[in-house]
């Protein structure tokens, strides 16, 4: 931001999880920008975005979901900051969508009773931090960095997929969650999962999925040295915090087969697996962690895979 | 149908169906050339008896209710890894959306219920109270799909944690949602809209 110009402000649509399983999400994302000095203000009654569900059996109607809800952010001055990648997701697709077929647009506007309004750029949370309010400026904001904490970025499905659709980075190769650490001081590691799916809503449906996808994301974690993860996805935060510990049951308990006892050492190079908890943060509390706010403040104690003990260690506490 | 041989004729191959996941999905079934970069890359294949490549064959063959009768089409995640990987432009993640609206519609066989009933609910929610209710989301899955010990520890542990919350109040603006469905529904029965 050059000086004199207008300080920054959006509008926010935080999505359903934010106002209940990913509340520390809502919480640090306010707490951030607040310390970033940056305006954030609520649409008023907005609706579910109708997430994969909707979209999955009902196209017409998953469109129609966000173009209503498009419409309530006309409402609040400034583009439309989003936390949660699938509501970012459904809103970019919704907008990339219409624009391009006159056919679904006249339909989704007699369904929404109005006109669809199209052009306010929605914008991902990381996009604010790294383009808009700049990786420069945020590297000067940073008050306590990230020292010696080795992060995995995990960018799951929806933040960069399809091609053109979210515009938020490169879809197949991005870096954008790298840049950001760096810029925080804190390590992004190298690894082979950061972009394959999490199970998402299988979650509720059929959580032995969830398990089987999960696991290899946490393992490939911790073959890469990673401390911890950082997502921008309220479902991948479930997935890999809530469940860590049944995956851990699941996939990880010392293996007492007669395959696992012959085998088992030769596989880990002759020591025990690693079994290290991983804890999953939002990119907003490793942010604001380093621009000094409290970590009360962050919805820490929300958590379910403890991450005091790792801060405490790297001395972010 | 393993290992039955596929016959293909005017009486087995259904053309009008494919027709119409074309439309709906806005994407030509006919430019994929098998490479097979789909299922390489897709995470769910494992689960599935027939791989997205597989899939979009079927359709090119007229096959549909083949593919209408497994679980394939409800076991993809739409993490889009195939639309974004095809070199033809298949878009697969829209073509599978679109055999899910008309297996949906049709309230067609299927092997997966469970995921169905899920989406149902999360639907249902959406129309009774304009966001999402997880605690009702979760309970009334747990009820309706006769699973009733299903993540019965986590439930207490997400409330404790001031994840899941009891109560949940309506949005004040709900008549505005009831009236997207009741136009979309109207919309269809006019035949104005798939």
């Amino acid at each position: 931001m050059t000086p004199g110009k207008k300080r920054l402000s959006y509008s926010y649509y935080p999505g359903c999880s934010l106002h209940a399983s990913g509340r520390e999400y809502d919480i640090s994302t306010r707490a951030l920008f607040k310390a970033l000095n940056v305006g954030l203000k609520e649409v008023p009654d907005w609706f579910c975005c109708g997430a994969t569900p909707a979209h999955n059996v009902d196209e017409l109607l998953s469109l129609s979901l966000c173009a209503k809800n498009l419409s309530l952010a006309e409402e609040v001055e400034g583009d439309l900051a989003v936390a949660c990648a699938a509501c970012f997701s459904r809103l970019k697709t919704t907008q990339h969508h219409l624009k391009e077929d006159d056919t679904k647009r006249k339909q989704v506007e007699v369904a929404i009773d109005g006109p669809a309004a199209l052009n306010k750029p929605v914008k991902h949370i990381l996009e604010i931090l790294a383009r808009e309010f700049g990786l420069a400026k945020l590297e000067e904001s940073v008050k306590k960095p990230l020292m010696g904490l080795k992060v995995a970025p995990y960018y799951g499905c929806l933040l960069t997929r399809p091609p053109e659709v979210p515009e938020l980075d490169d879809c197949e190769d991005p870096s954008i969650m790298e840049d950001v650490l760096r810029a925080l001081g804190a390590e992004p590691v190298k690894w082979s999962h950061r972009m394959e799916c999490c199970g998402a809503n299988f979650t509720l449906s059929r959580p032995g999925v969830v398990l089987k996808l999960s696991n290899a994301i946490l393992e490939s974690a911790r073959i890469a040295g990673a401390d911890c993860i950082m997502v921008a996805c309220p479902l991948c935060h479930g997935n890999l915090d809530i469940r860590q510990k049944e995956i851990k049951e699941a996939y990880g308990a010392p293996d007492s087969t007669l395959f696992g006892n012959i085998f088992g050492s030769e596989l880990h190079g002759g020591s025990a697996p690693d079994q290290r908890d991983l804890p999953i943060f939002y990119v907003t509390q490793l942010a604001a962690l380093a621009m000094g706010v409290a970590s009360e403040s962050l919805g820490f104690e929300s958590v379910i895979t403890d991450p005091k003990p790792l801060l405490r260690d790297k001395q972010l506490l | 149908m393993k290992n039955k041989l596929m016959h293909l004729s005017n009486e087995t191959m259904n053309i009008g169906f494919v027709k119409k996941v074309e439309a709906l999905s806005g994407s030509s079934v006919r430019r994929c050339f098998q490479c097979g970069k789909c299922s390489a890359g897709c995470p769910m294949s494992t689960f599935m008896e027939h791989p997205p490549n597989r899939v979009v064959r079927l359709l090119q063959l007229g096959q549909g209710q083949r593919i209408l009768a497994g679980r394939s089409i409800w076991y993809c995640a739409s993490c889009e890894t195939c639309t974004t990987r095809c070199p033809n432009k298949v878009d697969l993640a829209a073509i599978m959306d679109a055999l899910r609206k008309l297996s949906w519609d049709a309230d067609g066989p299927s092997k997966e219920s469970y995921v169905q009933l899920a989406n149902r609910l999360f639907i249902e929610n959406i129309r009774t109270y304009g966001r999402q209710y997880e605690l009702r989301l979760g309970a009334a899955f747990n009820m309706k799909s006769g699973q009733f010990l299903k993540d019965l520890m986590l439930g207490p542990k997400l409330i404790s944690k001031g994840k899941l919350k009891m109560f949940h109040s309506k949005n004040k603006n709900i008549a505005e949602i009831e009236g997207i469905f009741k136009r979309i529904e109207e919309m269809r029965k006019k035949g104005e809209a798939l």
